[in-house]
This record gives C-alpha cells, sequence and structure tokens, in this order.
C-alpha cells in the first residue's frame, strides 16, 4: 500500500498525540469492520486508552489518509438511532444512521452524537466531535472528577 | 470606578470550591453535597445588591458581578451567566430598547412584504465582529476573566431561534406565515440560526470553546402543533447545534423549553443533539410544571434533567409553599440516571423574593441530599 499523507493532515494527526503507524494500523487491521461513502472509509481501532480513526480514500494500492483522529471516551451501547447518514457498514452492508451513543470516562457514562448502525451495535465518532466537543468534554471530566 | 470595586471577593476557600464540585457532580457521576439549585437569575440578582432591571442589561459587567456575588448568598451555581432573548438580532436591523421594567425589546418590526424576507442573509463572522453582540459577549467576559475568573463559562446564545427569526417581521406575521407562506418562515428562523452559529464561532474561536444556550420559547403548544413545533423550532435546534459543535462550539449545551410544551415535548428527544454535558429543562405541560417525573421517565437517558418550581410562587409571599413544591419536584426526579437540578421554571422573576430562594436552597438540602434516598 502507498500511502499519501497531506502536511496539514500529518499536523493534525501529531497534534493530536497520534503516530503515523497508529493511522496505518487502524487502516490495515479494518478488514470489513469500516464504513464508506463512495470511495471514502472511516475505521476504527482501540489503541490503549485510545479509540483511534482514520479516515481515508483508496484507489488501488493507494491510500489517501484525510484524517486521524482520537477519543479516551469509551463507546458502549446506543442510545438513539436517527435518520439515515450517507455511509454504509462495509460488513454488513446496512445504512449507517446519525444517533447518539453512550460513552464512559473516568467512571461517568454519557451520550454524544455519534454514527451508529443498529443491528451490528456498532458506533463511530466523525472528527469534528471528537477533536472538538469531546475533547473538550474529556478535559472537564478530567477537571471536574479531580 | 470599575464595577469590581463595588463587590467584596466571593469566599473561594469554602463556599466556591464546594459549589464548584456540587455543580459539577451530575455531570460526571462523582455526587458530592445535594442537588444543585439553579433558579436562571438574571436581573433578581440586581435588585438583591440595589440596582434596577434596567441597570442589568444596560450594564452588562455590573449585571454579572451581581449573579456572581449573589450566588453566593443562596448557595447557587458557582458559574455566572448574563443574557437576554434576542441576541444577534440587532445585526439584522432590528432596534433594541431598554425598558425600565423588562429586558431590551425590539421597537418593532422591519421587513412587511414577504418578498423581502427571502433576500436576507446570515451575517457573517466578519460583520458579526464588528456588530454589537459579539463585542458584547467578548467585553463582558473579558471582564468576568479579569474580576471573576473563577466564575468563567464563555456561553453564546442562540436562545429562541424561532421566536427571534419571528422579531424581524412581527409575531403575528411570522405565525400567519407558518401558515400562508411556510418558505418565508423558514427563511426567518433560518436567518437568525445561520447567523447564530456564525456567532457561537467567533465565541468559539476567542475561548476555546463556548457553552451554547437555545431554546424553544414562541414555539410552544399555546400556539403550534406539534408537528409546527418540530419544523419551525426542534429541527432547528438540531442544525445550530450541530453546526455549533462543528465550528468548536460546545459540549455544554443548556436547552430550555419555556412556556406550554404539554404534548409537544415529544418531537425534541429525537431532534435535538444530545452531548455529554447537557441540561434539558421544559418549564410547564398546561398551566402547570412540567411534571419532573416524566422529564425523568423520557430524558434521563440522555441528559441532566432540570424540572421547576413554577416562577409565580417565586414572588408569592408564602416561602413554605415554595419549600414543599420544590420538595415535590425533588422527590420526583432527585434519582435520574444522568443527574438532577432544581430549577424554576423559567427566569426566576426580577423581584423574586430572598425567602422564597432560601426556602428552594432549604429544600434541596433536606431532600436533595446524595446518599439519602
Amino acid at each position: 500500500m502507498e500511502y499519501i499523507i497531506a502536511d496539514e493532515v500529518l499536523a493534525n494527526i501529531e497534534k493530536r498525540g497520534l503516530k503515523v503507524d497508529d493511522v496505518k494500523s487502524v487502516i490495515e487491521g479494518a478488514g470489513d469492520d469500516r464504513i464508506y461513502n463512495g470511495s471514502v472509509f472511516i475505521a476504527k481501532k482501540e489503541i490503549g486508552d485510545l479509540t483511534v480513526y482514520a479516515r481515508y480514500a483508496v484507489d488501488g494500492d493507494k491510500v489517501t489518509v484525510e484524517a486521524g483522529y482520537c477519543h479516551k471516551m469509551k463507546i458502549l451501547d446506543i442510545v438513539l438511532v436517527g435518520e439515515d447518514s450517507e455511509w454504509k457498514y462495509c460488513k454488513n452492508g446496512e445504512v449507517v444512521k446519525t444517533g447518539h451513543t453512550n460513552l464512559t470516562y473516568l467512571g461517568a457514562t454519557r451520550s454524544g452524537p455519534s454514527l451508529v448502525e443498529p443491528k451490528s451495535g456498532q458506533s463511530w465518532i466523525e472528527e469534528y466531535l471528537a477533536a472538538g466537543a469531546l475533547t473538550t468534554a474529556e478535559g472537564l471530566f478530567q477537571q471536574k472528577r479531580a | 470606578m470599575g464595577y469590581e470595586e463595588l463587590f467584596p471577593p466571593n469566599d473561594l476557600k469554602e463556599w466556591h470550591p464546594n459549589a464548584a464540585k456540587r455543580f459539577a457532580s451530575p455531570f460526571v457521576d462523582n455526587y458530592h453535597d445535594r442537588i444543585d439549585v439553579d433558579p436562571i437569575m438574571l436581573s433578581n440578582a440586581a435588585v438583591h445588591c440595589g440596582f434596577t432591571i434596567r441597570d442589568f442589561y444596560e450594564k452588562p459587567e455590573l449585571g454579572i458581578h451581581c449573579v456572581g456575588y449573589v450566588a453566593e448568598l443562596f448557595d447557587l451555581l458557582p458559574v455566572t451567566h448574563w443574557f437576554f432573548s434576542l441576541p444577534w438580532v440587532r445585526e439584522l436591523g432590528v432596534t433594541l430598547e431598554y425598558k425600565d421594567t423588562l429586558p431590551p425589546v425590539s421597537t418593532g418590526p422591519i421587513i412587511s412584504e414577504p418578498e423581502d424576507v427571502l433576500k436576507l442573509e446570515p451575517i457573517g463572522k466578519e460583520e458579526l465582529l464588528k456588530g454589537s453582540t459579539v463585542p458584547l459577549y467578548y467585553n463582558l467576559y473579558d471582564y468576568v476573566q479579569k474580576n471573576l475568573p473563577h466564575t468563567l463559562v464563555p456561553i453564546s446564545y442562540g436562545f429562541d431561534l424561532c421566536g427571534a427569526g419571528a422579531e424581524l417581521v412581527g409575531v403575528e406575521n411570522f405565525i400567519m406565515w407558518t401558515f400562508t407562506e411556510p418558505e418565508v418562515a423558514h427563511k426567518l428562523v433560518d436567518t437568525y440560526v445561520e447567523t447564530s452559529i456564525n456567532g457561537a464561532e467567533c465565541l468559539a474561536d476567542k475561548y476555546g470553546s463556548a457553552m451554547l444556550i437555545v431554546g424553544s420559547v414562541l414555539a410552544n403548544n399555546d400556539i403550534f402543533s406539534d408537528e409546527q413545533v418540530e419544523e419551525y423550532s426542534a429541527k432547528k435546534m438540531r442544525h445550530y447545534t450541530d453546526q455549533c459543535f462543528r465550528r468548536g462550539a460546545g459540549p455544554q449545551v443548556f436547552y430550555h423549553l419555556c412556556g406550554n410544551h404539554e404534548t409537544d415535548w415529544k418531537v425534541f428527544k429525537n431532534n435535538l443533539i444530545w452531548s455529554p454535558f447537557n441540561v434539558f429543562q421544559i418549564g410547564y405541560e398546561g398551566q402547570h410544571e412540567f411534571p419532573a417525573d416524566k422529564l425523568k421517565e423520557n430524558f434521563q437517558d440522555v441528559t441532566t434533567i432540570m424540572p421547576g418550581v413554577d416562577t409565580k410562587l417565586m414572588i408569592n409571599a408564602n416561602p413554605k409553599k415554595v419549600y414543599e413544591r420544590a420538595k415535590e419536584v425533588l422527590l420526583a426526579g432527585r434519582d435520574a440516571k444522568k443527574g438532577f437540578i432544581l430549577g424554576t421554571c423559567c427566569e426566576t422573576p426580577p423581584y423574586t423574593l430572598p425567602g422564597n430562594l432560601l426556602a428552594l436552597t432549604r429544600a434541596a438540602r433536606d431532600f436533595g441530599t446524595y446518599g439519602t434516598w
């Protein structure tokens, strides 16, 4: 596989405390356990205490990494299932929905917006949430549990 | 002389640390002390300090300092807020005037023809930075950062998305157009919503994040059907929160459903965005407080709930009645899975009696102490 990672994407990956190898390992270990929208995929993998994601496009042997991100909150069960999203789950072909998932961190369980596939019970967090509101939430949990 | 010279400091050794721990507790499953009390105190704080309602709104820094100072008196929240229901409308052309006994109100509609509504465009960030609302909040939070840093939570207010959009044409026209010219009614609300989202991004840019306060006030069952509330309010609130999150605001959200939401409450759960830190409040079911047990049963899996005591009771010379009602609310909802805050059904009135605020806190101490139920 040939990886293409733009400087800006690389900088974001490093800013988030991830290594490129983490993101590559998500991609290489995904198999069918990923969602797709056209030629773009999102895959996730638990690495240590983090859930690490890769969003990437595949063209033959070339993999263009669009984003690598992570969250510390651990994904639990689906709480709410909403409308269809543009994503499908590779493993079963089901349309992925917008929804909410319980997330747990430092002993507290709260729900957050997510992409969900109810039949498999799988959830995914999008980059804007993981790198934005969830990162702030994790900081608040750390402060408030202190 | 700055307003900060009018106030002694908060007790930062005992009161504030304890209040801060209590405030955090329902959100992080680390219960501390007792159920918190939030009477949504605004100009009442100024009145307690000897100022007027007009002072509160005309002098935001004074107003927010009153809120931070008085919170200690009644052992309320350790954070400050200051707001009124019509942010962002000035940038859209509405003129607001200050009143002696009211928050700022519009001097009247600025658009009368539907075709003029269709020409409206949301106000972009650059223009908002030069407008009145963003500088107002920047000045306000800079003041808090300097003088009351222990209470700072930068907040961006979308507030009443439907009602604020309606202000541009007048509520009567707006309601009529929801039936006769729905695309015009949607355009009004959407213009306000997009402007508010841009405003939230301005706040998030400066402070790194921004709590969101957004509600459904005009859109309630006294005026609209459930379907209209869903179309003109709940879905707009979803879009607002989703887009604000995408622009760096959140994760804290306070959803405030003001007025009568007798049956339309059902449209909100599946439409709203629920974050790890949200509080959900519904004011009334018909003429009565929205039942705490119903709020708990239907929303406790996604949010901290904030049922309330009728605001009418807060100006009634009968603290015992407030205490008894608060007790009922507490007993009905205090074990909500994702936390409970004792509120009032809306902003506590400007002339709320101190004895009634004490009655709320007393009830929380007597019936909201963690570990006793």
